[in-house]
């Protein structure tokens, strides 16, 4: 996996969204233009997106968390306005993916991305269909930046994923 | 020693896990990335001819019969016969790697050659027969095959059925109703052999574009 240079972040930041409220039930919701700042001093989420789901069942974002402080921080909670159900899933060291109670740590000066096989947020319970276009709003909490709300665009059945930690390809 | 240690992480990565949202207890992940090789780490290229994972000795296309989503009996040795054939096991209810995986196979079939897109099969076999039955399946690979000449396959059975065509096609057998499964693309050819295979990776879809010519354009 590539590492990200500086360069990615002004593109990453722009999927940032400070979105006043993560009410749910609502889905979808219509965003207003996309705040400039993230509400976590030092995180940057990148790359984000949820691809619009085959199954009507569960759906998975996948991101690139980017820290640029000068501790490691971590990924402790998450919630969307999606589904009645969000969880942090990693890939565990034998290569199980499971419920991560640890959450995912950012080193400092450094990224982590979920990837599929690797790790997302599992949305399941969801509200409504989940179409390409809509947004899903996802709030992730890190122990030392606190809650970043962000707004991940859907991407549609096949439609090709960001790469992660880069520009969409 | 290189190559011993490339295997064994080959074999750790046969089978992967597709979440289902239930946590089970005891459930402890480092919160670090893990160690375990990329799919294109894994490829040593040893043999330039392919960008996925090359399959030394080729693997005969496998002899199952299973039931497709129209209900109606498949034998995927003699239906496919022939034709180059992407044959991969998943489950429906699979949040993360089956979508993207059968996402990626569609992505790559639209960038080959038509004529290499036309005589293409893709084929998914359930590893959630309790789950997945014919008509769950039409209308979850109808939703991926849109726009391709052939409609995917989508095969289901009984579980003795479903273990029978993992072992036929050498992958390993799917755990915990089926959840656990072979993460592996295979891409049978003309010949009816399997000389290269593919992992879930973010590099996936240009694998199967760069290989699937190759191997549907030779005997």
């Amino acid at each position: 996996m590539s590492r990200p240079s500086v360069s990615y972040f002004a593109a990453a930041a722009v999927v940032i969204a400070g979105l006043a409220g993560l009410v749910r039930g609502a889905v979808p919701q219509q965003s207003a233009a996309p705040a400039p700042a993230s509400s976590g001093p030092g995180i940057v989420i990148g790359s984000a997106y949820v691809r619009q789901p085959a199954n009507l069942i569960n759906a998975a974002a996948y991101f690139t968390v980017y820290n640029t402080t000068d501790q490691p921080d971590t990924l402790t909670t998450v919630d969307s306005g999606a589904g009645a159900q969000t969880t942090l899933h990693v890939e565990d060291a034998s290569g199980a993916m499971s419920a991560n109670a640890a959450g995912l740590t950012v080193p400092a000066h450094g990224s982590a991305s979920l990837v599929p096989g690797k790790g997302h947020v599992m949305i399941e319970k969801l509200y409504g269909r989940l179409l390409a276009g809509q947004t899903v709003n996802l709030s992730l909490t890190f122990a030392h930046a606190g809650q970043i709300l962000v707004t991940v665009p859907v991407i549609g059945v096949t439609a090709p994923a960001p790469t992660p930690g880069g520009t969409p390809k | 020693m290189k190559k011993a240690m490339i295997g064994l992480a080959a074999g750790a990565l046969l089978l992967t896990a597709c979440s289902s949202g239930s946590a089970k207890a005891g459930d402890t992940g480092s919160g670090q990335p893990t160690a375990s090789a990329s799919a294109s780490e894994l490829n040593d290229h040893t043999d330039p001819t392919y960008s996925g994972v090359g399959l030394t000795p080729p693997q005969p296309r496998p002899q199952f019969t299973l039931t497709d989503q129209a209900g109606k009996t498949y034998k995927f040795g003699s239906e496919t016969a022939g034709k180059p054939t992407l044959l991969y096991f998943g489950y429906t209810h699979c949040p993360d790697v089956c979508p993207t995986t059968l996402a990626d196979i569609a992505q790559a079939l639209q960038a080959v050659p038509a004529a290499v897109r036309d005589k293409t099969q893709v084929v998914f076999v359930t590893t959630d027969v309790k789950r997945d039955t014919p008509a769950v399946l039409k209308s979850y690979l109808s939703q991926f095959d849109a726009g391709l000449p052939n409609p995917f396959i989508g095969l289901t059975g009984s579980q003795t059925q479903i273990d029978a065509a993992q072992v036929a096609a050498h992958v390993a057998l799917a755990e915990d109703d089926g959840q656990t499964h072979a993460a592996q693309v295979l891409l049978y050819g003309p010949d009816d052999y399997a000389r290269v295979s593919f992992l879930q990776s973010t590099d996936e879809t240009a694998q199967i574009t760069h290989d699937l010519p190759k191997i549907a354009g030779g005997k």
